[in-house]
């Protein structure tokens, strides 16, 4: 072995033993650090979260989402759910329609995340699933949707496809129409509408429903333009989309649940502590009171 | 007879043709779409801001650069030497009887979707690595850059092993022959003569690798962590240019979505500069 392969070997090593050096200043500091998982900037879920919480800021003039930029990002509800059921140290949150056993959903200021609470209003962190029509529109085969939407069999397909619908008693009656709906906006309520658009199909046959999605933004201001007859939001309206002329209905509600690791012995946690690990002020279980 | 031959002329300049003009597409759009965001934004604020926050209208996509090459780099660290060994050894020192199945094992690789690999990262290297990270007492979730690395490193093999192992075959035998007749071991015969000889096909297969591992998508948006901040050591994630274009995306709107498109600029010239410092070593080494 000559001189040169020493010097190179042994540089090798020293960079090995900087990089792992480097990185390990606060060794022991972080073995329960929470793992935070959240959504990708954009995401319906995400808006909803950040304003549940009350995690909007204002900086500069300007609003600022708080969520920490330590938090793992992920596009996609089965990512949270795995991390979540792999991690014991994970946190994240999802859609309570999604909601599966394999972790274990939070009691949220000692509210049980179920849809009988939602319905009852104890526990907080839903969003409304909004559909809005332009005032004066007069598609009938629209209109008779919807009635078909609020009745007690649309708000059963609702509650089967995992959301919360309402008590309603109000039947719906058949009515002989024919028509085309063009129904457009959030990619987070497309799902219940595709599923209640098949149960109508079933009865109405006549009727033509084409789904676009897009985002509730787009599903609003393309109704106020007269492009869609009806438009999806998964957020409340906004007073400019109200004053646009917008006829809004919520036909479900959808929890988002806190979701954690099953072997974490925690069962509820407060929405400030919420707030706290996702804004990175609490950064390890341990400053979590059990 | 000669309308025939006319013909097929015709078809292959047309079959040629059509390669370079989607080139010529996916330029004039890349370039078309993202040049405006990069003027709107500033280049230095693009290029060097160190915050990405859409709803701010805040893009800074230094931290994403410096993921993307960290990942690559590591990626290398892991790639390079096995892969180069690898090679060697299936053209050199392997017994018929492996080669075979060692061969279509190394072709099986190369053909796996990338995001299968992702998901195996995510179930079986991110669990590993949690472990191992929270044992020596680093933290971090197992999405980390060590595990991008790790994952990209067994992506980009079957191109490096496959480039080098032709590139290793095409040296002449004398060579080989020649360096065992002045009495040098086997080890040297190879490392010292026949793979510098080989030289120009052992850099296109790694920087092949490379560029695989700089573009690589799905598989690296499923363990990387994704956070868009400045790299925090080893064991914790990053966000690199690729995943940062496919997870916004989705719901981007205009200043966000031409800054994601300018991102996807930034890749494209990041591709560039690898294949000319290839050109370059290649050119250089023919002299």
């Amino acid at each position: 072995m000559n001189v040169k392969k020493r010097i190179i070997i042994l540089f090798m090593f020293g960079l090995t033993a900087g990089i792992i050096g480097g990185c390990g200043t606060e060794t022991g500091a972080h073995k329960k650090d929470i793992t935070v998982i959240s959504r990708e900037d954009g995401s319906g879920t995400r808006t909803a979260f950040v304003e549940l919480f009350n995690m909007e800021e204002e900086v500069e003039g300007e609003k600022v989402d708080m969520t920490t930029v330590e938090a793992q990002i992920t596009n996609s509800t089965a990512v949270v759910i795995n991390t979540a059921a792999e991690d014991e140290y994970a946190i994240g949150y999802i859609s309570l329609g999604a909601l599966s056993d394999n972790v274990k959903a939070l009691k949220i200021d000692e509210a049980e995340p179920t849809g009988e609470n939602v319905k009852n209003g104890s526990y907080r962190i839903a969003r409304p699933f909004q559909i809005a029509v332009k005032e004066g529109s007069d598609n009938k085969a629209a209109v008779d949707f919807i009635a078909f939407m609020l009745s007690e069999d649309g708000q059963k397909v609702v509650e089967e496809s995992g959301y919360v619908g309402s008590d309603t008693t109000a039947s719906y009656e058949k009515k002989e129409i024919s028509g085309r709906i063009v129904i457009g906006g959030s990619s987070s309520v497309a799902p219940v509408i595709e599923k209640l658009a098949e149960a109508y199909k079933a009865v109405n046959t006549k009727v033509q429903i084409e789904l676009q999605v897009t985002d509730s933004t787009t599903g609003m201001s393309e109704t106020i333009s007269g492009n869609y007859d009806i438009g999806m939001a998964s957020r409340e309206l906004k007073d400019a989309e109200l004053s646009g002329g917008l006829e809004p209905q919520t036909i479900a509600m959808d929890g988002i649940a806190v979701i954690v690791n099953r072997e974490n012995p925690r069962d509820g946690l407060s929405s400030e502590q919420v707030k706290g690990i996702y804004s990175g002020e609490i950064l390890t279980w341990d400053e979590v009171e059990e | 007879m000669k309308y025939r031959e006319e013909g097929a002329k015709w078809l292959f300049a047309i079959a040629a043709c059509t390669s370079i003009a989607a080139v010529v597409l996916i330029c004039v759009f890349l370039f078309a779409n993202g040049i405006p965001a990069i003027k709107e934004i500033g280049i230095l604020d693009f290029l060097t801001g160190k915050v990405w926050r859409p709803g701010n209208d805040k893009y800074g996509i230094f931290p994403m650069i410096i993921g993307s090459l960290c990942i690559t780099g590591g990626a290398m660290v892991f790639g390079i030497p096995i892969g180069i060994f690898t090679a060697v050894f299936m053209a050199r020192y392997c017994p018929k009887k492996i080669y075979g199945p060692l061969k279509r094992a190394v072709d099986l690789l190369a053909g796996i979707p990338s995001v299968v690999y992702g998901f195996f990262g995510l179930m079986v290297l991110v669990p590993w690595i949690r472990e191992l990270g929270r044992s020596l007492g680093y933290g971090g979730s197992g999405s980390s850059i060590l595990t991008a690395s790790l994952l990209l490193g067994m992506m980009i093999l079957p191109t490096i092993i496959g480039v080098t192992e032709s590139a290793l075959r095409a040296v002449p035998e004398q060579y080989y022959e020649g360096a065992l007749a002045v009495g040098a071991t086997r080890e040297r015969s190879i490392f010292l003569v026949v793979l510098p000889a080989a030289k120009s096909g052992v850099i296109t297969g790694v920087v092949l690798g490379i560029g695989r591992a700089i573009g690589e998508t799905m598989a690296v948006i499923m363990v990387a962590g994704n956070q868009a901040r400045m790299p925090n050591g080893i064991f914790k994630g990053i966000r690199t240019l690729t995943t940062n274009i496919v997870m916004e995306m989705g719901y981007a709107t205009d200043l966000h979505r031409e800054a994601l498109i300018a991102t996807a600029v930034v890749l494209f010239v990041l591709i560039l500069l690898l294949n000319a410092v290839v050109a370059l070593l290649k050119r250089r080494d023919e002299r």
